[in-house]
C-alpha cells in the first residue's frame, strides 16, 4: 500500500510516517504545495492524506486535480480548521473522509484502514488475529467458527484495537473514536473502562486469552498472542 | 418685541393725536369762516352745534380752542367736543361765533390702536411659533434620526451605519467625525475577533505536535512515575485543545459564518444523541425519560448538533447517580431537567464565559456559552430553573 502524506509540519509529518509506516504502509512525503503537485502527477497512491493549509496553496486544489486525474485514491482530509464548510467543499470535492487537528494518530491510522479496504478490497477484507476473525461489512467476529456476540461500541473498540495492534491507546483516543470529539469526555473515562473490562472478559471467555492489556494509568494495548 | 410694539403702539398714539387735533382746529376754523360769511349775507345761521352772539365791540378777541361734553340723546351719554371760540368783526359788528365738532375720544384711539397692535403681536408670535417649529424640525431631522441609529449601533452589527444627510455645515461635521468613529471601531472590532479565530486556528498545529509526541512517549518503556507524567500532561493539553476549539466555535459564531439554514427535525437528532450516549449514561446509573414530538425548526445542523450535545453532556456531567433525567420536546420548546446539587456560583452567570462549579473543573466553561450563542443566533430563547433539587434547562423556539 502506497501513501502520500501532505503535511506542512515537519514535526507532525515525522509522527505520521513513523507510525503509518510501523503499520506496514510505503509513505511518501510532500511538505508544500508544489511538492505534492509534482508528485501527484508523476505517481500513483492507495490512499493521500491531505492537509488543507499548505504554503503555497489550498489543498482543496490539489484534490480537484487528484480527481481531474480520474486518480484512484482514496483522499483522507487534515485540516487545522473546524470548519464545516472545508469539510463540505471537501466532501463535494469528492474527498473520501476528513479528520481535524489535532488528531490521535491511533484514529488517523484507523480512518486509512477503513479507506484501504474500502477503496482496494471493495469492503471485503476480513481482518485475522489468531483465530479471530473479523467481518467488515456484515460487522461480525467469529472465534474460530462460532460468532461472537459484542454491542455495537464493544465491536467498534475491538477493531479500533486490531488496527492499531501493538500500540499503547489512550483513553482519550478511545472516547473520541467511539463517541465523537463533541462530548465533553474529560470525566468520562469510567464508561471506556467498563467497555474495555467488558470486550476483554467476551473475548477472553471465548480464546481463554486476554489480548489487551492495561499500561499504567495511560491506556491499553492489544497484543496478539 | 413686546417693547417694539409697545413704544410703536404709543407713539402711533402720540402722532395721530397731534395730527387729529390739527385737523380738527383747522376744520373748526373754516367753519367759523363759513358762519361768519352767513352772518355778512344776513342769513339764519344754520349749521349744527354752532351758536353765535353779537357782542360788544371791546369784547377780548382772543380764540380760545377747548373741549367739553355734551349729552348726546341718542346714545344716552356724554361725547366729547371740540369747541373753538372766536370773535369775528362782520359788516362792523362784533359776533362771537362758537363752532364744535364731535371727536371720538383719546380713550378709544387708545384702545383701538392698543387691540390692534395686540392682534399683530399675537399673530406674530403664532406664526412664528409655527413657522420656526416647522423649520427646525426640517433641520434637526436628519440630527434626530442619526441620534436614533447612534443609540443602536454596535460594533457587532453586520452592516455600517446609515447615516441622513445634512445641509447645516454643523451637522455635516458631526457626521463625519461620528462615522469616522463608529466606523473605526467595528474595524477594530472586527480585527479583534479574526485575531481571535485566527489564533485558535495556529494554536491547533502546535497542539496537535505536543499531543503526537506525548502519545510517542507513552509507546515507549517508561517507568510508572513518568507514565503518570505523560498521563498529566495529556490531559492538559486534552483540555487546552478542547477549549482551544470550543474557542474558535464561539468566535465563528460571533462572526455569524453559520447563516445557511435548513429545516431540521429535533426530535430525529435527539434520539441520535441519546442512542450514541446510551452508555454513557447507563455507565453513571443515569435512566431516560423521554416524551419527543416531531418537531421541525429551520437552523444550521451543525449547529444543532452541538447545542444537543452540549446540554446532554452538561446534564450527563451534573445528574447525581443514580438519577433519571428527562427530556420534554413540543413544538414550542425542548425542557431538559436532571436532579443535581445547586449552582455554587450566582445563577445569572450560568451561560457566561468560563463559568464553572468549583466540583468539576474539568469541563471547559463554554459548553453552556455555545448554547446560549447558538440560541441566540437561531432567536430561541433559553432559561435555566432549579426547583426541588432538579435543574430545568427550556429552550423556547418562538
Amino acid at each position: 500500500m502506497k501513501l502520500l502524506l501532505i503535511e506542512d509540519e515537519p514535526l507532525l509529518m515525522d509522527e505520521m510516517e513513523a507510525y503509518l509506516t510501523e503499520q506496514g504502509y510505503r509513505c511518501e512525503k510532500a511538505m508544500s504545495f508544489e511538492a505534492g503537485e509534482d508528485k501527484i502527477a508523476l505517481y500513483e497512491y492507495d490512499v493521500v492524506i491531505l492537509d488543507i493549509t499548505l504554503p503555497g496553496g489550498n489543498g482543496l486544489a490539489l484534490l480537484q486535480m487528484l480527481k481531474k486525474q480520474h486518480s484512484e485514491a482514496g483522499v483522507l482530509i487534515v485540516s487545522a480548521k473546524d470548519s464545516l464548510n472545508d469539510k463540505l467543499v471537501g466532501l463535494n470535492l469528492g474527498a473520501d473522509d476528513y479528520i481535524t487537528k489535532p488528531f490521535h494518530l491511533e484514529e488517523l491510522n484507523a480512518r486509512v484502514n477503513a479507506l484501504v479496504r474500502r477503496k482496494s478490497f471493495k469492503g471485503n477484507a476480513q481482518i485475522i488475529v489468531d483465530d479471530l476473525i473479523i467481518d467488515p461489512v456484515a460487522k461480525t467476529v467469529f472465534y474460530k467458527e462460532t460468532l461472537v456476540n459484542f454491542t455495537k461500541k464493544e465491536y467498534e473498540l475491538l477493531l479500533y484495537f486490531i488496527v492499531n495492534k501493538n500500540r499503547v491507546v489512550s483513553r482519550q483516543s478511545i472516547a473520541e473514536h467511539l463517541w465523537g470529539d463533541h462530548y465533553d469526555m474529560a470525566d468520562n473515562f469510567d464508561t471506556v473502562y467498563v467497555h474495555t473490562m467488558n470486550l476483554r472478559k467476551k473475548i477472553a471467555a471465548h480464546t481463554g486469552f486476554d489480548y489487551i492489556k492495561t499500561v499504567y494509568g495511560m491506556g491499553y494495548k492489544f497484543t496478539s498472542a | 418685541m413686546a417693547v417694539i410694539l409697545s413704544i410703536a403702539g404709543i407713539a402711533l398714539y402720540l402722532l395721530l393725536r397731534q395730527e387729529v387735533t390739527a385737523e380738527i382746529k383747522e376744520q373748526l376754523e373754516l367753519q367759523a369762516d363759513l358762519v361768519a360769511d352767513q352772518v355778512a349775507q344776513g342769513k339764519t345761521v344754520n349749521f349744527p352745534l354752532t351758536t353765535v352772539s353779537e357782542v360788544s365791540a371791546d369784547f377780548p378777541h382772543d380764540k380760545r380752542l377747548g373741549d367739553t361734553l355734551i349729552y348726546d340723546r341718542l346714545q344716552r351719554e356724554n361725547e366729547g367736543y371740540y369747541y373753538l371760540t372766536l370773535v369775528k368783526k362782520v359788516n362792523q359788528r362784533n359776533y362771537q361765533i362758537t363752532v364744535m365738532t364731535s371727536y371720538i375720544g383719546w380713550e378709544r384711539y387708545y384702545k383701538t390702536i392698543f387691540i390692534s397692535f395686540l392682534g399683530v403681536a399675537l399673530w406674530m408670535a403664532f406664526f412664528g411659533v409655527l413657522i420656526n417649529y416647522y423649520s427646525n424640525r426640517k433641520i434637526w431631522k436628519p440630527f434626530f434620526l442619526n441620534l436614533e441609529n447612534l443609540k443602536q449601533f454596535s460594533v457587532r452589527s453586520a452592516q455600517p451605519l446609515q447615516w441622513h444627510d445634512s445641509t447645516i455645515t454643523e451637522f455635516k461635521e458631526l457626521h463625519y467625525s461620528l462615522k469616522d468613529l463608529t466606523e473605526r471601531s467595528r474595524r477594530e472590532y472586527l480585527a479583534l475577533r479574526e485575531f481571535t479565530e485566527n489564533a485558535s486556528h495556529e494554536i491547533q498545529t502546535p497542539l496537535g505536535i505536543i499531543q503526537s509526541k506525548l502519545d510517542r512517549m507513552s509507546q515507549l518503556e517508561v517507568s510508572e512515575e513518568m507514565a503518570r507524567y505523560i498521563v498529566q500532561a495529556k490531559s492538559g493539553v486534552e483540555r487546552l485543545s478542547k477549549m482551544n476549539r470550543n474557542l474558535l466555535l464561539l468566535a465563528k459564531l460571533d462572526n455569524q459564518v453559520y447563516s445557511e439554514k435548513q429545516l431540521i427535525r429535533v426530535d430525529e437528532l435527539l434520539s441520535q444523541h441519546l442512542e450514541q450516549m446510551e452508555e454513557l449514561f447507563s455507565v453513571r446509573n443515569i435512566t431516560l425519560s423521554k416524551n419527543l414530538c416531531p418537531v421541525t425548526v429551520k437552523s444550521d445542523r451543525h449547529l444543532c448538533d452541538i447545542l444537543l450535545s452540549n446540554l446532554l453532556s452538561n446534564a450527563l456531567r451534573y445528574t447525581s447517580s443514580p438519577g433519571e433525567i428527562a427530556i420534554f420536546l413540543s413544538d414550542q420548546q425542548l425542557i431538559i431537567s436532571n436532579p443535581g446539587s445547586a449552582l455554587d456560583f450566582p445563577s445569572e452567570h450560568l451561560f457566561d464565559r468560563f463559568t464553572k462549579s468549583a466540583n468539576h473543573t474539568q469541563g471547559t466553561g463554554l459548553g453552556l456559552a455555545i448554547v446560549h450563542q447558538i440560541c441566540l443566533l437561531n432567536g430561541w430563547t433559553i432559561a435555566h430553573t432549579y426547583r426541588m433539587g432538579v435543574h430545568y434547562f427550556s429552550i423556547d423556539f418562538n
